[in-house]
């Protein structure tokens, strides 16, 4: 199905969304998983009809999106496989688990296997710590993984018998997923002044092992006029005496 | 042993997602006495007096919550915060799959408290399963007329969105949960003002967690003496407690607030055999370790405050002496590091150096320079962020590396030269 005929068929569920909130931009995030559930991630298309539909920019719902782990912005494989590595998790083994998952793929961490059927992702808590290991195919839960049931597993889904049903797969995926992740814009390997600096006092300052930036850290001078609950303190004291009085108020 | 079952009456015995059996065992019938029969203040009353803090994580009176709303007609809103996400925790998930009645029962319960006429849940992107199963509770209940216009013939109308996540810890945090519901990035924002003056469009709000509403539908029925006269002087009534990590029967385990720490790892089946307790994180991900001079201290908000830790979530990982407390510190931190929406420079940066640090040291090359580094950073870090989850970064980390120094000092380069 091409896209113009999708969003025809879609676009009433689209208004249904829409009138279910007070403000039309609430419906952003629902509105993409739908597209995605047809689609199998988050088409540029997709992106751009729900900026219509809501009147914003596309720039707007592309940074929206942008910020939610679950919405693929390039196609995946078939079944997605996101394995918990928790701490539950990996105090009960997952470590091996994840090993396990890596060698009989052959791809690592938000990878795709180049015959497009897996891919695989190592994620955080799941809240199934008590069924540890334990992780999601295509969003549905199993539990308590081991060698033998990731064998049978990944089996049926080469030869598509697994219960789970796989992903829409309206395009070739491509080796990731993954279009930038946001937290490299601001540091990691690819932020302004950290790519190989060779003079860590310059450009923010960050040498290779960001030793010299957490000293800045501890050194520097504190920005903020005092700590957060100080701050509401002077701001609002009735707050503040409730906050002292049984814990934090967020 | 003082497991007790409350909200978890029936799981695993009936199945409460079909609305017949739920009301065959008193389901709703709270709903309709309260809304018939009580004013939306007498429900906070009630609620306020049975001492119910906020089973989210940061033990706040929920009576004292709602009552910041400001008293007149206008709009407001009660958004129930089912994102639960903070590792370790599990309980709400249970509940929202298991019984998932009893949670729309306490969301209206709580809406009515707070005289609203729209309630929001929140849920966890990941849990599609319980999504689609909180979907059909809601047509069951609509069918039934316990929402919608006009409910039980009372002239109240009280209407109810499911919205669902898509991946993002941090939108479990009141305000970046209402830029998420809005369609946005979720980023917390800056308080004050709190939700309860200017929360979701901008509306007087309350956000409360899905166990803390369940809670009403049986404070309702028992009345909120019954509720206070369990627990400990400041910590009344009972809580789920996520138990996992290494005990034999890892589970969600219902108790009174103050069980004694060493009886809920008794509850879970104990240690395995030969095995010895080295440390306990007894609130989830965000909290410091507890010990073994712990283990008879009452399990409530006190008393794991001034242990130097936090009951939070109430998700209670045991580890015992098969574990590496640099890997299980480095695993905390990355998931910090992962889930820091990037507001905030210490915690946005620090999350992610301090994760490059310990990642030395999982490899056996830290740095001599690194130990003390890591002692004053964690501090550092905390109390000057916008919201709780830089604060969190810290804790575990700190608590271990006093505990269990050698641990560290085992994974430093013997050539402590700074790699050119
Ligand atoms: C980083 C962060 C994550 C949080 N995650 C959750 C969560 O998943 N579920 C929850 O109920 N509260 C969570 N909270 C606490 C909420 O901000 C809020 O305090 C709580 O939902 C209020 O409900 P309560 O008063 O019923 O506890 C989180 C807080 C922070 C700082
Ligand atoms: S403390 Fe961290 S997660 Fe919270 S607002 Fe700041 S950067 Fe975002
Ligand atoms: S640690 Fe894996 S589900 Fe919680």
């Amino acid at each position: 199905m091409n896209f113009p005929v999708l969003l025809e068929k879609l676009r009433p569920q689209c208004e249904a969304i829409i009138a279910q909130y007070e403000q039309p931009r609430s419906a952003l995030l629902p509105m993409i998983h739908l597209f995605q559930e047809h689609e199998g991630y988050a088409s540029p298309e997709a992106m751009r009809a729900v900026a219509e539909m809501l009147q914003l920019s596309l720039a707007v719902v592309e940074s929206t999106v942008s910020f939610y782990t679950l919405f693929f912005r390039k196609p995946v494989g078939k079944y997605v496989l996101q394995v918990c590595r928790g701490l539950a998790c990996q105090l009960n083994g997952a470590e091996d688990i994840h090993a396990y998952f890596r060698e009989r793929l052959g791809i690592g961490h938000l990878q795709t296997t180049a015959d497009g059927i897996f891919s695989y992702e190592e994620v955080e808590c799941l809240a199934a710590c008590d069924r540890a290991t334990c992780m999601q195919v295509n969003l549905e839960f199993v539990y308590d993984l081991t060698p033998q049931m990731i064998d049978q597993m990944l089996e049926a889904m080469r030869t598509g018998t697994f219960e789970i049903p796989p992903m829409a797969q309206t395009q070739e995926p491509g080796p990731t997923w993954i279009v930038r992740q946001d937290t490299q814009v601001s540091h990691g390997g690819k932020s302004i002044g950290a790519v190989d600096q060779p003079n860590p006092n310059n450009a923010g300052g960050l040498d290779k092992d960001g030793v010299i930036m957490l000293d800045r850290i501890i050194t520097q001078e504190q920005r903020f006029r005092g700590r957060t609950k100080e701050r509401l303190a002077n701001v609002e004291p009735s707050i503040a005496a409730i906050v002292d009085q049984n814990g934090s108020a967020h | 042993m003082p497991v007790t079952k409350v909200l978890t009456a029936g799981i695993g015995e009936a199945n409460l997602r079909d609305i017949s059996v739920y009301k065959q065992r008193g389901g709703y019938k709270q709903l309709e006495r309260a809304m018939r029969t009580m004013t939306p203040e007498q429900v906070l009353e009630i609620c306020d007096k049975s001492g119910l803090r906020g089973r989210g994580g940061a033990g706040f009176p929920t009576g004292k919550k709602w009552s910041f709303l400001p008293r007149n007609d206008n709009p407001r809103y009660l958004v129930c915060n089912c994102d639960e996400a903070e590792p370790g925790t599990f309980k709400d998930h249970q509940l929202l799959e298991e019984a998932p009645h009893l949670v729309l029962e306490g969301i209206l319960l709580g809406a009515y408290g707070i005289n609203c006429h729209h309630a929001y849940i929140y849920i966890r992107g990941e849990f599609k399963r319980g999504y689609q199963i909180f979907m059909e509770t809601v047509e069951q209940a609509r069918k039934a007329g316990y929402l919608g216009k006009n409910v039980f013939g009372t002239g109240y109308d009280l209407e109810i969105t499911v919205h669902r996540g898509a991946g993002a810890y941090i939108c479990g945090e009141e305000t970046a949960l209402l830029n998420s519901l809005e369609g946005k990035r979720g980023e917390p924002r800056l308080k004050p003002p709190f939700p309860a003056v200017a929360g979701l469009y901008g509306m007087p709000t309350v956000v409360n967690n899905v166990e803390t509403l369940a809670y009403l539908v049986p404070i309702l029925e028992n009345g909120a003496e019954w509720f206070a006269s369990v627990g400990t002087e400041r910590s009344k009534g009972y809580k789920i407690v996520s138990i996992s990590g290494h005990v034999q029967k890892p589970g969600n385990y219902e108790v009174p607030l103050g069980t004694p720490v060493r009886e809920l790892v008794e509850i879970a089946g104990g240690l395995r055999p030969g095995r010895k307790l080295m440390a306990i994180q007894p609130g989830g991900g965000s909290s410091a370790c507890i010990f073994e001079e712990h283990l008879d201290l009452p399990y409530d908000y006190e008393s794991m405050a001034k242990a130097g830790s936090m009951l939070g979530s109430a998700a209670f990982c045991v580890m015992d002496d098969t574990t590496d407390f640099v890997k299980a510190a480095f695993n905390l931190v990355r998931f910090f590091a992962h889930e820091s929406c990037g507001q905030c420079t210490p915690c946005r940066e620090g999350g992610h150096w301090l994760e490059t640090v310990l990642h030395r040291f999982v490899e056996g090359r830290g740095l001599q320079s690194d130990l003390d580094m890591l002692h004053k950073v964690s501090h550092e870090i905390t109390g000057i962020n916008l919201c709780a989850l830089g604060d969190s970064i810290e804790p575990f980390l700190a608590s271990v590396l006093k505990r269990f120094p050698e641990q560290f000092e085992a994974r430093v380069l013997k050539e402590t030269a700074l790699p050119a």
